[in-house]
């Protein structure tokens, strides 16, 4: 993989607007910060090669190198990645939690692997006001912390950082697209060091069509309601169209997507992963019926968890329907499409020679399969 | 007793501005008032130090407009009074030296500035002496240490004479070098004031003190200018202006100040004495018609060597080309003729080449290899530092805080600074935080306008900086302009307890004033508040807090607001030699140049306490230069600084 570094990256992700806030730079040094969601590079670190640079997923991505790594095989132009089997999910009785977004699945899978030891440790997103925070949590019973989506970008990766830095070994990592992504990377040992083991137990991606700037959505949200008596925000399944805001006094504000979808930051544009390909299980909502999740389960590992949970009450699996899965492919590989012509487009796909840094790299034979 | 005050007739080793101290003692000064500066700021500390031996009453005022104002009350109740200031500190009190030339005084009066050509250690090289012109008041200048206290005695003689302020400029050669000066008597003080105001308004003796009445310049502006003609008169006979050299020298030199002493050493250099002359002149203003007259007539060539800008040389210009049908055309040598620059300081190098160029004479340059091989020197014994802050000072921890704040706040939040050590906020020594930087307080007052444009689309955070005597001495005006008209930026006060930059003179802030009696102290918070300001006061060197105050004061643009950032200097008495930690980098643990770290405590925090290691790959302390402030412990990503109270 072609690694540089911190002034690389600033220049070609951060000044160009196209970082996503993953927060998979932060943490590894006082050289990046987080701050409102928004990523910054402080002062100029200056080293040839680094880890920010390697795990930032808008940066080098080298798909079919990690397809390699975590399916055996080079990448090809399924929407929806690689993936063993589609379900349709929700948490089961010995999960008690009740606030989920939807079906609970990735907070019930969690728990569950928090107590049974397949993780040592879980990274999730809490949030306070409704600035999403990221977390390090340790005991099952936290993860209802964190339940619920914030749709705001998270740098929710800075806490892996701090949780390798703790000692953890098995981390456990709910994770939007592009946090999947990085996440990939860094378990792909990028740098090449020599001691390196890997230190993820279990990756949920979660899927992801955009997440708004914080800085953006905090005034235009405050406009209408009263922050402080936010109590959940929604984006219930297709067919609704709308974003729905609950507040602690009953009431339930609707703004339509069409309103939403103005103020999707310009990064979001160039992602072509809706659902978390390179993850071990994906979760999202499940389209008309919002008290249900579609489950894709990817690797092997994810397989034994997902059967291991359901088997012992966690989580309650059950088949996917043929026509919501042909939307979910139409949905994913309309947003692959468009994010690759774009990528193309502005030269940041497979660019060859010294120096010249790319944002994706794939097979040639998938990337025109994807963009016909 | 201080050597200031012997009174044995002998020659003692003084810097000039003792001299000037020890002039006005033996002048009977009574009351001295100045605002620090450099190079001026020992007059003030000499005379304080012998204040109450000599019946003084000395005092740092909050700037040097009051400064000015004090000394002239003093001067109104008939006493004899001096007034001390830089050269930036003449344009702060220009406005009332203006009404004051007019009003005139009583008992002696002299302003002195001390200005800095070659800006050693100012923002600028700024002019004093163009206001003895601008303002019509009497101009000298010592020529060397001996001059220095002679001629600040005979200063209030002057005054007395002519009653109107005499103003002394010195520069930083002059008052930071020393030499061998011979001490006169100290005469006895008995001095009483006496403010007699019961007078015809048209009494200088005995009428009220005023200004200019409206509509009547001939009531004062008339006999103001007969003053500065009798001062002409007295210099034609003023022992200070001195001419050396044969009879009718192929080349006259006029110089003046510190321009004196270079001048004479260029001459030996070239060994040329026979060849020209030099007339020192020590009354620069108003140039005496008759002795110009004199020595004009006996050449064709005229050098004229001075610092900074032509102002001697165009006023001999002036009274050359009215004499021109006596003393013949001539020709001039100097700064209009390119012969001597215009900028910076001189040296008897400069004068020299001028000289061998002028009169045909060979000179070897020996000083050009002398130059590089002390470079050489320097370069190899010295570590290379860009402008910085000391060891430990509180000012790099608050910009620290203040530059990641507003890096992560993200929306191209900026620093409006002022003079202080924080200064190297400009450089990477203070990580470029400061974006703009003029005189005293002016930072607030940008800032105050700054504030302003959001009507214009301009929505960027806007920050102020300006230390604790600074904010004395010219920001308040700024913070209630921007209170009262709602510019929403916030104004770190930088409060390290004193006026650290030119050596902790007291300000109305500290408990005690110049003479080293307990005093009142002003509570900057308190008037802050009382001005309207929302008020917040942090530690520097907690910088976790610090940091997420300013987060918290910058995020919502409204209203004008003041972080207080009190940490006593590095060098303050109550700090200096007092480490709070012993501080040590564990070696084990540290990271050196490896990603995570990069040399993050030496490269970018760069206090001058810590040091590369480049053998060893890893940083460490310099106990020598550590003041074990214990920041930097906060700011290793790796916990390898460690810090350990010393009790
Ligand atoms: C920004 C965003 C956009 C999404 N877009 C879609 C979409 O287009 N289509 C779709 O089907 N599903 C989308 N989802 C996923 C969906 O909202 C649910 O997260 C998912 O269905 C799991 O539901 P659940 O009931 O199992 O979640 P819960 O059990 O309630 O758990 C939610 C989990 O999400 C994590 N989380 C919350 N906010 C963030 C965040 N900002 N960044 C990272 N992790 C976070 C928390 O750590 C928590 O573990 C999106 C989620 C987010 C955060
Ligand atoms: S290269 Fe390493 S130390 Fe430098 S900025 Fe990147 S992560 Fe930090
Ligand atoms: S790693 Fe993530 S947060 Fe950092 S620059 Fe890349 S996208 Fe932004
Ligand atoms: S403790 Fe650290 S920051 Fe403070 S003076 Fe010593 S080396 Fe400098
Ligand atoms: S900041 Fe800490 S880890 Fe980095 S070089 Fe300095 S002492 Fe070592």
């Amino acid at each position: 993989m072609n690694v540089l570094g911190s002034n690389e990256l600033s220049e070609n992700v951060i000044n160009r607007n196209l970082c996503t806030g993953c927060g998979a730079c932060i943490d590894l040094c006082p050289y990046f910060k987080s701050y409102r969601g928004k990523t910054a590079m402080l002062f100029s670190c200056a080293l040839p090669q680094g880890r920010c640079f390697a795990y930032c997923p808008r940066l080098e991505v080298d798909l079919d190198y990690l397809s390699e790594k975590y399916f055996e095989r080079p990448y090809n132009s399924d929407p929806l990645g690689f993936y063993k089997s589609i379900v349709t999910s929700r948490a089961g009785k010995k999960f008690t939690g009740n606030n989920f977004q939807s079906g609970g699945t990735v907070s019930a899978i969690m728990y569950f692997a928090l107590e049974k030891g397949y993780v040592d440790g879980a990274v999730l997103t809490g949030q306070e006001s409704i600035l999403p925070i990221p977390r390090i949590v340790m005991n099952p019973e936290d993860v209802l912390s964190c339940t619920l989506s914030r749709y705001t970008a998270a740098p929710t990766l800075s806490a892996v950082n701090r949780a390798i830095e703790e000692g953890l070994s098995r981390i456990g990592i709910v994770s939007t697209p592009c946090q999947t992504l990085s996440t990939a990377m860094l378990r792909a040992n990028p740098l090449g060091e020599k001691d390196f083991t890997d230190p993820v137990g279990l990756v949920v991606g979660i899927f992801c069509t955009w997440a708004l700037d914080f800085r953006v959505f905090e005034p235009f949200i405050a406009s209408r309601v009263d922050i402080n008596t936010i109590t959940k925000i929604d984006i219930p399944p297709p067919p609704a169209e709308a974003m729905e805001i609950y507040t602690n006094n009953g009431n339930k504000i609707q703004i339509p997507l069409e309103e939403i979808r103005n103020l999707v930051p310009d990064t979001c544009s160039y992602c072509m992963d809706m659902t978390s390909e390179f993850s071990d299980i994906s979760v999202g909502v499940l389209e008309g019926d919002p008290g249900k999740n579609t489950l894709i389960i990817r690797t092997e590992r994810g397989k034994m968890i997902v059967d291991e949970a359901a088997r012992e009450g966690y989580l309650i699996v059950d088949d996917m329907p043929e026509i919501n899965l042909e939307h979910l492919k139409w949905a994913a590989g309309n947003k692959k499409k468009k994010a690759l012509l774009k990528a193309r487009k502005n030269g940041m796909v497979n660019n060859r020679g010294k120096d010249k840094i790319s944002y994706i790299r794939l097979n040639n034979e998938t990337l025109e399969e994807i963009i016909v | 007793m201080s050597y200031l005050t012997d009174n044995q007739n002998k020659d003692y080793l003084l810097m000039g501005n003792e001299a000037i101290a020890r002039g006005a003692l033996e002048g009977a000064v009574s009351v001295a008032s100045g605002y620090p500066g450099t190079p001026s700021s020992e007059i003030i500390e000499a005379l304080s130090s012998v204040a109450k031996e000599r019946n003084l009453y000395v005092e740092w005022s909050i700037n040097e407009k009051v400064a000015l104002e004090v000394a002239a009350a003093a001067s109104f109740a008939g006493l004899r009074a001096m007034c001390v200031m830089k050269q930036n500190g003449v344009n702060v009190a220009s406005d009332f030296l203006l009404h004051l030339a007019s009003s005139g005084t009583r008992g002696g009066m002299i302003l002195v500035a001390c200005d800095d050509p070659g800006a050693l250690s100012s923002v600028n090289e700024g002019e004093s002496r163009t206001f003895a012109r601008l303002v019509e008041i009497p101009l000298l200048e010592p020529g060397d240490f001996q001059e220095a206290k002679d001629i600040t005695k005979w200063a209030f003689e002057l005054s007395e004479e002519i009653r109107n302020l005499v103003m002394i400029r010195s520069v930083t050669r002059m008052s930071h070098a020393s030499g061998n000066v011979r001490y006169g008597q100290l005469p006895d003080t008995h001095a009483r004031a006496n403010f007699r105001f019961d007078g015809p308004l048209s009494d200088p003796e005995t009428g009220p003190v005023v200004s200019m009445i409206v509509g009547a310049s001939e009531l004062q502006h008339g006999p103001q200018q007969e003053k500065i003609k009798k001062a002409a008169e007295i210099f034609e006979d003023c022992p200070f202006n001195t001419y050396e050299g044969p009879e009718k020298p192929e080349l006259l030199i006029i110089t003046s100040s510190a321009c004196n002493l270079y001048t004479r050493e260029a001459i030996s250099l070239l060994d040329v004495k026979d060849r020209v002359g030099i007339l020192k002149l020590a009354t620069t203003w108003p140039l005496p018609p008759k002795l110009m007259k004199r020595h004009l007539s006996c050449t064709d060539r005229i050098l004229v060597v001075e610092e900074v800008l032509p102002i001697l040389e165009e006023n001999i210009k002036i009274l050359a080309a009215e004499m021109a049908h006596e003393i013949g055309p001539k020709t001039f040598y100097g700064k209009n003729a390119g012969n001597i620059p215009s900028i910076g300081e001189l040296n008897p190098d400069i004068v020299a080449s001028a000289l061998s160029s002028i009169l045909d004479v060979r000179y070897e340059t020996g000083s050009e290899r002398f130059a590089e091989e002390a470079m050489l020197l320097v370069e190899t014994m010295a570590p290379v530092r860009g402008l910085t802050m000391c060891p430990g000072c509180p000012h790099r921890a608050s910009l620290w805080s203040i530059h990641n704040a507003l890096e992560m706040d993200g929306r191209k939040g900026f620093v409006c600074g002022d003079i202080g050590c924080y200064v190297a906020g400009v450089f990477p020594g203070g990580f470029n935080t400061v974006k703009t930087l003029h005189s005293m307080g002016s930072g607030s007052g940008i800032a105050s306008g700054f504030g302003k444009f959001k009507q214009f689309g301009m929505d960027q955070p806007v920050v102020a900086v300006c230390g604790d005597s600074t904010f004395f001495h010219a920001a308040m005006p700024a913070l209630a302009n921007a209170i009262h008209h709602k510019s929403p930026f916030t104004l770190m006060i930088l409060d390290n307890r004193g006026a650290a930059m030119t050596g902790f003179q007291p300000h109305p802030g500290t408990p005690v004033n110049a003479m080293g009696e307990e005093t009142p102290s002003l509570d900057i918070a308190e008037i802050c508040r009382a001005m309207g300001a929302k008020v917040e006061i942090r530690d520097p060197f907690d910088l976790e807090e610090t940091q997420q105050t300013i987060h918290h004061l910058i995020e919502h643009q409204e209203g004008t607001k003041v972080l207080i950032l009190r940490q006593a200097c590095a060098l303050s008495p109550e700090r200096k030699d007092k480490p709070k930690y012993k501080m040590e980098v564990d070696e084990e643990v540290c990271l050196g140049e490896n990603c995570g770290c990069n040399r993050f405590c030496t490269r970018i925090f760069a206090c001058p306490g810590l040091l590369w290691d480049e053998e060893k790959g890893v940083s460490k302390i310099n106990d020598i230069i550590c003041v074990g402030c214990g920041v930097c412990a906060d700011i290793c990503p790796a916990g390898a600084i460690k810090r350990e109270e010393v009790v």
